[in-house]
């Protein structure tokens, strides 16, 4: 193949995952894949492949050298273009995939592939030294100092809290018994549910992208039949917060006394600060 | 696949490539300036007269010139017929692609929240240490027990036609050559904006192919991410053994082919590893993998290959080991 076509080629291949970054980062959908931090080297890197395939398509032409020697008898192949793989083979490796998952992706997990991310596993499990050190170490007058308190007098606690407070003894005898406000989106609850009177309340936890989140669920217990909001919507509930030992294992539990449909926030997952 | 596991993969792939196309376009710029503005020579003035403080400096080299694993094959290749010691070069092509300033933003961003600091200084220390040993080893073997048997034939040609051109001519006009290349140092440079090109279209020539393997290897993280791969939940069944996981990590890390400046990205996203399984993965991919596998026969013999791969396993397997339960204890 000809060296510029060979160039056209790969410069093709580095716009098109430059398009892909700046379109998803243009059009919001990136806020989906990654935490705040990573997006503006995302930018960076969209902005900078695009500026790499366009210089290198619009001097495809061009004959260089490079300056310096290339060995005496040519058996040095220093070569500074040809590589290892036939350009068309390059480019349909990197294009096939990035162009199915364009097409495929709807930025989001389906509770299939949540129960794969923690969704039932007990929070004992997921707890790292980060995450349990960025717990905050709290009396109850802090607690009630912290947390917003509803008219009808529940404080107010993201999901985080109550679900990590499981796995720390001091918290949790601070926040057993406490009435609760909270949010998140709203799954069957597919364990230890005889009596079908509980769901699932979660969100997720993104430390980098959307491939290493977490769900963080807390169970809700209703006493009756629970009312009907439809699965994946964002639920505000409220209720006394309980720590009841399941199988062995502690459970996050917030008996409910009220839930309500809830706008999601700005920001879906949690992120790290 | 079903429409459900396609959403899944989409969502896994892309959120690990958006996280890991800049870090590699960073890398490759670098590599591409190196490339074709770092004179061959340069390297040498770096390292030591004494052999072993020379194979010591050779393992911080990334620093200075960093460069990821796919490119630091050729880069070795060409120091090698250039006269950088074997033992050197062996230990720049292992560090390398770790112990650089790229590979240690990227590890640190990758795993904020996970113990970044501990996790890249770890990598780095790893890396070296590793990579100085068989420097060390290197050293007492014979040529031909580590280099291509055409390789040593190319060097010791060039040494007897370096030893009878220094004798023979005091030249500087580069027609005992025919040109083009400087043997005595002297260059036919283009002018800078040439060189812009060539460097930019180096960039691009390492992006496309590390691109590609970066481009597999996010494929099958998706999948084994997703719990879609057919062996995810075996992968998944080792997480846990503190003996099976590092050595599963580390052929995962063999199979998938990352480059070092992205790796740490899909790393940190095998939350049911122990942390010395991940740093196994992350100091054994960069240095034995299946695309360094053939990139390694271009300059190595394949006896060499085979015993560094197996030595490479068992001894950053066990100092993975060693080293998470260290940390945990003093924790």
């Amino acid at each position: 193949m000809k060296p510029y076509l060979c160039r056209i080629i790969q410069s093709l291949a580095v716009i098109s995952w430059g398009g892909v970054i700046l379109y998803f980062y243009s059009s919001g959908r990136m806020n989906h894949y990654l935490a705040p931090d990573f997006r503006p080297i995302a930018l960076a890197g969209g902005l900078g492949l695009m500026v790499l395939g366009l210089f290198n398509i619009l001097t495809a032409t061009q004959e260089v050298g490079c300056g310096h020697d290339h060995g005496a008898e040519g058996n040095d192949v220093h070569d500074h273009e040809s590589g290892e793989m036939h350009p068309f083979t390059a480019l349909a490796l990197m294009m096939i995939p990035i162009t199915l998952s364009v097409a495929w992706t709807k930025d989001k997990y389906s509770p299939t592939a949540l129960a794969r991310k923690g969704l039932y596993d007990a929070p004992v499990s997921l707890i790292t030294p980060f995450l349990a050190s960025s717990m905050p170490k709290l009396t109850l007058k802090e607690i009630e100092e912290t947390h917003r308190k509803t008219p009808e007098g529940f404080l107010q606690f993201n999901l985080m809290e109550l679900f990590f407070a499981t796995g720390d003894r001091e918290l949790q005898s601070l926040i057993d018994g406490l009435k609760v406000e909270t949010e998140g989106r709203w799954v069957a609850e597919k364990v230890r549910n005889p009596a079908g009177s509980r769901k699932r309340l979660y969100r997720l936890f993104m430390t980098c992208c959307a491939a290493d989140s977490q769900a963080i669920p807390i169970i809700l217990e209703f006493g009756a039949a629970p009312p009907e909001f439809p699965e994946n919507s964002w639920v505000k509930v409220s209720g006394t917060m309980r720590f009841p030992l399941e199988e062995g294992e502690l459970q996050p539990l917030l008996i409910v006394d009220s839930a309500i449909a809830a706008e999601p926030p700005f920001e879906e997952s949690f992120m790290r600060r | 696949m079903s429409p459900d596991s396609q959403q899944h993969f989409a969502l896994a792939f892309l959120s690990i490539l958006f996280e890991g196309a800049p870090f590699i376009l960073l890398g490759t710029l670098i590599s591409g300036f190196i490339d074709v503005y770092l004179p061959a020579g340069m390297m040498d003035r770096f390292l030591p007269r004494n052999r072993y403080r020379a194979v010591l400096m050779a393992g911080l080299l990334g620093a200075i010139f960093p460069v990821c694993e796919c490119a630091v094959v050729p880069v070795i290749r060409r120091l090698v017929k250039k006269g950088l010691p074997v033992s050197c070069a062996i230990t720049y092509m292992l560090a390398a692609p770790i112990v650089n300033p790229i590979t240690a933003l990227s590890t640190w961003k990758a795993f904020q929240g996970q113990g970044a600091e501990m996790m890249t200084c770890s990598r780095m220390l790893l890396g070296y240490i590793i990579a100085v040993a068989v420097g060390f080893i290197v050293l007492r073997l014979p040529l031909r027990a580590v280099l291509k048997e055409n390789l040593v034939a190319s060097i010791e040609k060039d040494q007897a036609q370096k030893t009878a051109h220094t004798h023979e001519t005091d030249h500087h006009d580069g027609s005992c050559c025919g040109g083009g290349h400087d043997p005595q140092g002297h260059s036919h440079a283009p002018e800078s904006g040439q060189k812009m090109v060539a460097a930019l279209r180096s960039t691009m020539k390492d992006f496309v192919e590390v691109g590609v393997y970066f481009s597999i290897g996010v494929c099958i993280t998706a999948l084994f991410n997703t719990g879609i791969a057919p062996g995810a939940v075996w992968l998944d069944s080792l997480a846990t053994n503190p003996t099976a996981a590092p050595a599963a990590l580390m052929a995962l890390a063999f199979v998938l082919s990352l480059c070092s400046t992205s790796d740490a990205f899909i790393a940190a996203t095998l939350a049911k590893f122990s942390w010395g399984a991940k740093l196994a993965f992350l100091t054994f991919g960069p240095m034995m993998d299946v695309k360094l596998l053939f990139l390694y026969q271009s300059v190595l013999n394949k006896r060499f290959i085979v015993c560094l791969a197996i030595g490479l396993f068992i001894s950053i397997g066990a100092i993975s080991i060693f080293w998470q339960n260290l940390i945990f204890q003093v924790k």
